[in-house]
């Protein structure tokens, strides 16, 4: 064959161009109808930018259906750090940006914003708020002059509104921008339509309480334009844009009413009692408490309320360290702190409830197994003697007397009766203690109840903090009024007389009871979208022998010869009747942990109120006092003049 | 005399002289060409209008304008027997050569690194395109004078012809037009008979050529880069794969139907650099779909098979490889240009003749057709 010849030397050409165009064609087809669909989500991602707007939080309502949380829009004026960095002038320009928010009723002083432009903390990225709530006059100046204020930006922002001011604020929490490494493992939520409500680097979050636990109801769907950029990612035009929508309402069990009276009771209480001696001549230090309001129907929490608070709208704008150490030291207690359920201490003689229910569902006694109470109860062999609180003598007492008169001794006896068992133990955790309760809230301590083995154990690991490993009778004669080896959150021992109220049902308690359409009315019953069912969690077993004396005793403490009843002088129990216990934990060489637990009315019970306060003497006069004023709103009885005595019976 | 002279003349346009030029014009050529170039003007004016609503109509004008411009140079190139062009292939190619050596010098002005143009005022004149057509020109000269017999001292006459507008063009730098004079030269010397040996030998040391060019200093980094881009598209580093990212994206954005007129995004825009010249092809492809840019795609095919039917019946060797030149412009530019937006091909810089926007490609392509048309015309006489 002659491969010189042209016919053939056309031929090769012609097959080797032929080849090209169908490998061009090959490709094409590649590209346009085999790859085209993934290709084309790139490339409408290169050419459009999504930008999000925040939409508004749901508003939080209280059981009556109050407005205890709600939005409203600010002003707000930031400046970009790195854009500052270009400008030449940037002290002449802050200067300016001074002036004209002074000028226009927004004052600031220059070194105001040179503090916050040194933050250290706040997002580089991020556009930096310099003002809030300025005026639009501030806001109209700024957009004439806009070339005159290079990276200063101003922006309408919803922002969280407290009607009640800081009230619930322990409850509530407080919102603020979510931070980078948040922002990596937060999983969005989805508003009633399915639609995802997800996170921007600016987003703003619950950070705290109910805010936070909820964060997935309360976020708004977030307005999402999505932008048509050119290639210098230059804004061009709109390719689609979503509005914002409002996150969902939530209804919580807290009745604000309720927890003003708890807040506002537990603080003047403190107040009145820091300073002044107990009955052995400590000086009270109080300053500290809690307050756990509960519906025992359902476990809904009516009230929390703790004492010394804080105001989380500080946290929300940026805290200075100053400031953040004043609030770990007021009155040598840290207000950053929700005692009602993070609090933990000995129970005391509320204890005695949890002891009285062991002694009597075991048949170790019956409602009239009594003995002589001489003030002194002796056990062990070499002798070691328990006293009841002033040496008090009761003579003969049985299980309801020891309740109504707190005879220490009676209940020595049983826990001497019940040593080598955990059947106190046993019943304390029936009633919910040892372990967290499960309310909706962060940061719940869960307390302990120590058997044999456990208190082994401790000492095993912790030989500094716990150097006797071994379990003495003392020990369980200890328990049994509620010191030494139990410690208990306010929220565990409101729940625990919860439970007895309602006849042996153990609830989860809950501050939410409803989630609601986004801009809902709490009256109209198709906003519901759910409602919270209670949660049982265990139950005791109450069998009238067993309830019938304890409900007797409790029944007896507000009101005769009851250590309850200097509390309730006044109070009228014929319309509500108070049953409860007071109770007085000693803690070494500071004034006593005063603490009750009640319920109300008797007969069908639809409030408990628990009162723990740190250094404040023994449970009537202090939580005692407290729970009064809280109950003469539940009971709606006018104020007496209760409140002001500084000395109530001894436990 | 007189009368005789004036009934031959009569006589080569009558009717009844059937091997009169005028009577065989391929009107598939000129029918692929020129809804080729209206496709041209279109996809230019998409691709440089911008998002609007101030549309830039400059762009459209231009590219019109050397429309004009090349098909007069198209008539002129088809109405002058080609045979007398014959004559003139050396000072043609000296002039280009000249000019070459001209853009190089400080009068030609840089653009993007690259001295490859002269500035006349609006325009702009890039000689590095003529010189494809003048060494088309002296190739086939060379090889039909040569009449297949090629011996080494003629082989190293046609390298040496070629080598120095491709040194030149080297200089500016453009690596396209460079390797776009070697598939010219190539192509011209396999069916002007070259020995099948001489072919192998040259294959091989081409190949070997480009493996050493990537790995040695002749060539800056970023024409590495281009060049090596489509073998590694996961090299992040690599600036120009931006490019083949985005005219891919462009492509695929067009689907089965396109975007429609002036409707496709990426090209509207302005996403793939280049859009108007280099990459010309997405600004098609996102637009008309696959059946639009494969529609042009049949349209450069046939247009390639015109050529080379005609470079078969053509009357004389010369005419042979003047049209075997014009096909390896066309098939290889088209080839380079729209291989490369579509990531199979190296990124070089060449344009998509009569459709990318460019005065001196246009000019060129057009001429170049009208010397195909000429050699077609004339194959009776």
């Amino acid at each position: 064959m002659d491969t010189s010849s042209p016919r053939l030397r056309m031929s090769i050409l012609g097959v080797v161009v032929l080849g090209c165009f169908l490998a061009l064609f090959a490709r094409l087809w590649y590209l346009q109808v085999m790859e085209a669909p993934a290709l084309a989500v790139q490339a409408t991602a290169n050419r459009t930018r999504t930008v999000a707007t925040e939409a508004p939080r749901g508003r939080i309502f209280d059981a009556k259906g109050r407005v205890i949380v709600d939005n409203r829009t600010s002003l707000i004026v930031s400046i970009d750090r790195n854009e500052l960095k270009k400008v030449k002038n940037r002290d002449d320009l802050i200067a300016r940006l001074a002036d004209v928010l002074t000028a226009n009723g927004a004052p600031i002083k220059i070194s105001t914003i040179e503090k916050r432009l040194s933050d250290k903390k706040a997002d580089q990225l991020q556009a930096l708020p310099i003002a809030s709530d300025v005026t639009d006059e501030v806001i109209h100046h700024l957009s004439e002059y806009a070339e005159d204020f290079p990276a200063v930006s101003y922006e309408r922002k919803t922002v969280r509104v407290y009607p009640y001011g800081t009230i619930a604020s322990n409850i509530l929490g407080y919102t603020g921008r979510i931070t980078a490494e948040t922002l990596k493992r937060l999983e969005p939520g989805t508003d009633p339509d399915g639609v995802e409500k997800s996170y921007q680097p600016d987003s703003i979050i619950g950070l705290a309480g109910v805010e936070s636990t909820y964060e997935k109801e309360l976020r708004g769907t977030p307005g999402i334009e999505l932008v048509q950029v050119d290639f210098k990612n230059r804004p061009v035009g709109t390719e689609s844009y979503q509005p914002p929508k409002s996150g969902n309402d939530i209804q919580l069990h807290i009745d604000i009413e309720v927890q003003i009276r708890a807040e506002q009771a537990l603080v003047e209480r403190l107040n009145v009692l820091r300073g002044t001696a107990q009955r052995d001549g400590t000086i009270r230090g109080a300053p500290a408490g809690s307050v756990v309001v509960l519906d025992p129907r359902d476990g809904g929490v009516v009230a929390l309320a703790s004492a010394p608070s804080y105001d989380p709208q500080e946290f929300a704008v940026g805290i200075t360290q100053e400031r953040y150490n004043q609030l770990q030291d007021v009155n040598g207690a840290s207000a950053l702190i929700d005692r009602s359920i993070t609090g933990q201490y000995a129970p005391g003689s509320t204890f005695k409830l949890v002891t009285a229910a062991a002694a009597l569902s075991n048949g170790l006694i019956d409602g009239n197994s009594s003995i002589y109470d001489d003030g002194v109860y002796r056990v062990g062999n070499p002798v070691q003697e328990f006293t009841n609180a002033g040496k008090e003598k009761y003579g003969n007492v049985n299980v309801v007397r020891g309740l109504t008169v707190s005879s220490d001794v009676y209940f020595y006896w049983l826990g001497d009766r019940m040593d080598g068992t955990t059947l106190i133990q046993d019943a304390a955790t029936a009633f919910g203690f040892d372990k967290r309760t499960g309310i909706d809230l962060p940061n719940e301590s869960a307390g302990y109840v120590l058997t044999k083995a456990e208190k082994k154990a401790l000492s095993k690991k912790y030989p500094d903090a716990y150097p006797n490993g071994d379990w003495y009778t003392g020990d369980n004669v200890q328990l049994a009024v509620g010191q030494n080896v139990i410690v208990v959150t306010p929220l565990q021992l409101a729940r625990a007389y919860a439970a007895f109220a309602n006849g042996g049902t153990v609830y989860q308690p809950h501050v939410v009871w409803k989630i609601l359409r986004p801009n809902s009315t709490t009256t109209d019953p198709s906003d519901v979208l759910r409602v919270l069912e209670p949660v049982v969690t265990g139950t005791v077993t109450l069998p009238p022998d067993v309830r019938g004396p304890i409900a007797s005793g409790l029944e007896g403490v507000t009101s005769g010869s009851g250590t309850g009843a200097s509390a309730f002088v006044g109070f009228d129990q014929q319309a509500f009747r108070i049953v409860g216990k007071t109770g007085t934990a000693q803690v070494d060489g500071k004034a006593d942990t005063s603490l009750f637990a009640s319920y109300g009315p008797a007969l069908s019970p639809k409030w408990v109120v628990a009162a723990v306060m740190e250094e404040s003497g023994f449970g009537s006069e202090a939580s005692g006092e407290v729970a009064r004023r809280i109950y003469e709103v539940i009971a709606n009885q006018a104020l007496t003049g209760a409140g002001t005595a500084t000395n109530g019976s001894m436990d | 005399m007189l009368p005789q002279s004036i009934s031959s003349r009569a006589s080569k346009l009558s009717r009844r002289d059937p091997t009169a030029p005028l009577r065989h014009i391929d009107p598939v050529l000129i029918g692929c060409t020129v809804a080729l170039s209206i496709l041209g003007v279109i996809a230019v004016y998409s691709a440089t209008r911008g998002p609007g609503p101030d549309y830039s109509k400059s762009y459209l004008y231009k590219q019109t304008i050397f429309m004009v411009i090349g098909a007069g140079a198209m008539v002129f190139c088809s109405v002058v027997d080609y045979r007398k062009l014959h004559d003139w292939a050396w000072v043609f190619y000296g002039i280009t050569t000249a000019l070459l050596v001209l853009v190089v010098s400080p009068l030609g002005s840089e653009v993007n690194g690259a001295k490859s143009w002269f500035s006349l005022g609006p325009f702009q004149m890039q000689p590095a395109e003529f010189s494809k057509l003048s060494l088309i020109g002296v190739l086939a000269f060379l090889l039909s004078e040569f009449r297949g017999d090629v011996d080494i001292r003629r082989l190293v006459a046609l390298l040496a012809t070629a080598a120095l507008p491709m040194a030149l063009i080297m200089l500016q730098p453009d690596l396209g037009e460079t390797l776009i004079l070697l598939a010219i030269t190539m192509t011209i010397m396999l069916v002007g008979g070259l020995p099948t040996k001489y072919i192998a030998v040259l294959t091989i040391v081409g190949l070997v050529g480009v493996v050493g060019a990537l790995n040695s200093p002749l060539l800056a980094d970023y024409q590495r880069d281009r060049l090596t881009a489509f073998v590694n598209p996961s090299d992040t580093s690599n600036a120009a794969l931006y490019n083949i990212e985005q005219s891919q994206q462009a492509i695929a954005n067009g689907g089965i139907t396109g975007q429609g007129l002036f409707d496709g995004p990426q090209t509207k825009l302005g996403f793939v650099p280049e859009q108007q010249t280099d990459f010309i092809f997405t600004a098609v492809a996102e637009q008309f779909g696959i059946i639009g840019a494969s529609t042009m795609l049949f349209l450069y095919g046939l247009l390639c098979y015109r050529i080379w039917r005609i470079a078969q019946v053509a009357k004389d060797s010369f005419g042979t490889y003047l049209c075997a030149g014009v096909l390896a412009m066309f098939a290889f530019s088209a080839f380079e240009n729209v291989g490369m937006a579509m990531g199979i091909m190296p990124v070089t810089g060449i344009p998509l003749l009569l459709i990318s926007a460019g005065g001196s490609a246009t000019i060129t392509a057009l001429a170049g057709l009208g010397l195909v048309l000429n050699v077609y015309m004339r194959r009776f006489q």
